[in-house]
């Protein structure tokens, strides 16, 4: 499962480059953060089915006026969706069919919002538009050095499985298939082990280049009249879903 | 709630960090939370064709020390809801307050306490702490998602979570057998690094200097422990008291300004004695065993302490 958001993450990372041509790829990182962070919370705050679709419909017309490639976004929503369905199905199970549905639509709408903004923004500007937003620096700095290790590795885990299965591993059968958990944590083990190695090497490389703990965003961009109306515009849809929804419970 | 409970938590921790970090450490923890990241790729057969995957919260916790670990797992959390849309932004409070406090605090705590109590030092003492520790921490992480998810049910009305009679026995159930996996793996792991690189516990390891009295007491490694256990079911039991109590009164509530109809009444079944009982008596036993372990604890180290003043 996390293996396809990997695959597809990696897929993003040659998004990046195209994510800069796009009108919404220029855009201010914080500006988007705020509005689509806007949108999430009061869309996860509905109730009410048709509002909920609303919300839906809302995020389904940002994604296509992002001008983002369509298959990149429905193929990072496909490898979110089996979490979303089995959280729907269970509330469909014991709520009813309406409330299932508008589970579904509820969480796809967040989704669909996020992934908006995660594949509609350079990596890097993101991690550093929270940052700017005053996310402790600690946190940003780990989410960049983070982000930046995590394909290494998975390509690096890639490489042992491939060499596993050369030697005729499978994956076991049960709990009790002793045989398999050694080779399964002896894999885990030595890719922390050679993940520490790096670790120091990394550090060293990083000290020579000025490395700090706080890794200050280096690229200042100001919010124009495009980036504000995008902003205001996404806050304005939450704020009259989360009216509307008041107005029917008093 | 969950999402202040959580930013209260981790601005303490941040707070707590900041001064004791080292920069060396800083590139160490990224790496560990990418390769705790990809090491949840790694999955594992539980029977009958299904796989689980570790979550490595308690590997995180006893390789870097629990205030570490509490930090990467919020970072390889964020990654997730950012990055891939798991999880989501909404769910984020109380997700990252199972799985990013409670469980790296849980499996830290008890591997520390249990080490501690089946004797310093030794390897297949330590094994076996390593696998009780991993199993708690998903366990108690479960059981915290599925209170949440029972108490979001009943303060909703049926809009949000899973009823309380569902969500705990399949929870729980599941869990208690996906921990089985998660404790195998994890001793796998710890033995693996312990056996090739042992410089690797350090951190974990290096404890501060000694200091007088009380201090020492209060700052030795079971103490801090039992802390953290204790601190966990602090987080644990008021969701037990709203989902026993408050939940009762917000389901009724939610009914009657909602001006839902009568058949709605069968979500009050949850709230039954049976349940409450149920609930109080866990996390009362829970917190027995947590007071017990630290009495013990501290006694042991009074002990230690005397014999080697003897010695002197």
């Amino acid at each position: 499962m996390i293996v396809l958001h990997v695959r597809t993450g990696q897929a993003a990372g040659h998004l990046d480059e195209h994510a800069r041509s796009v009108w919404f790829g220029k855009l201010d990182a914080r500006a988007k953060i705020l509005g689509i962070f806007a949108f999430v919370i009061a869309a996860a705050l509905l109730t009410d089915p048709v509002l909920v679709m609303c919300a839906l419909a809302c995020a389904l017309v940002t994604a296509l006026l992002s001008r983002l490639p369509p298959r990149h976004l429905a193929k990072a929503y496909l490898a979110a969706l089996p979490f979303l369905a089995f959280a729907s199905f269970s509330v469909f199970l014991f709520a009813g069919f309406e409330r299932g549905i508008s589970m579904l639509a509820r969480t796809s709408a967040c989704v669909i919002a996020l992934l908006v903004l995660a594949t509609g923004t350079d990596t890097f500007e993101l991690f550093s538009g929270l940052r700017r937003l005053r996310v402790p620096g600690i946190l940003t700095t780990l989410l960049m050095l983070t982000h930046r290790y995590l394909l290494l590795l998975s390509e690096e885990l890639d490489r042992m499985r491939t060499a596993r299965r050369a030697r005729g591993f499978s994956g076991g059968r049960s709990l009790l298939d002793v045989q398999a958990f050694r080779v399964l944590s002896n894999t885990a083990g030595m890719l922390l082990v050679r993940s520490s190695g790096r670790a120091d090497r990394i550090f060293e490389a990083l000290k020579m280049r000025g490395f700090s703990k706080d890794m200050r965003p280096w690229r200042e961009t100001r919010i124009a009249a495009l980036d504000a109306a995008f902003m205001l515009a996404l806050v304005a849809i939450a704020a009259s879903l989360l009216l509307l929804q008041m107005e029917v419970f008093p | 709630m969950g999402i202040a409970e959580f930013v209260i938590v981790l601005g303490a921790v941040l707070l707590l960090t900041r001064k004791s970090l080292n920069e060396k450490d800083l590139p160490r923890v990224a790496i560990l939370s990418a390769g705790i990241f990809v090491a949840q790729m790694v999955n594992f057969p539980i029977g009958g064709g299904t796989t689980g995957h570790l979550i490595g919260a308690a590997l995180f916790a006893i390789l870097v020390g629990p205030m570490l670990a509490m930090i990467g797992m919020t970072v390889v959390l964020i990654i997730q809801a950012l990055m891939f849309g798991d999880g989501g932004i909404t769910a984020f409070g109380l997700n990252a307050l199972n799985m990013a406090i409670i469980a790296p605090l849980a499996g830290w705590g008890v591997y520390s306490l249990m080490d501690e109590i089946l004797g310093k030092g030794l390897k297949s003492a330590r094994i076996i702490s390593v696998g009780i520790a991993a199993w708690a921490s998903v366990f108690l992480a479960a059981c915290a998602a599925a209170a949440e998810l029972a108490v979001s049910y009943a303060i909703s009305g049926g809009d949000f979570g899973i009823a309380a009679t569902v969500s705990i026995p399949a929870m729980l159930g599941y869990h208690a057998v996906i921990g089985v996996g998660e404790a195998i793996i994890t001793c796998g792991v710890v033995a693996y690094v312990w056996h090739v690189s042992p410089e690797f516990f350090i951190r974990a390891m290096r404890s501060s200097e000694p200091a007088p009295g009380w201090m020492h007491v209060a700052r030795s490694i079971p103490v801090k422990a039992a802390f953290a256990i204790l601190f966990v079911f602090a987080l644990l039991v008021p969701l037990y008291f709203l989902y026993s109590s408050e939940g009762a009164d917000g389901l009724e509530r939610t009914i009657s300004e909602a001006g839902v109809e009568e058949g709605e009444q069968v979500l009050a079944a949850p709230f039954s004695y049976g349940e409450t009982y149920f609930g109080m008596f866990f996390a009362g036993l829970l917190g027995f065993v947590a007071v017990a372990m630290l009495a013990l604890s501290v006694l042991r180290i009074f002990r230690r302490e005397q014999t080697k003043s003897r010695g002197r």
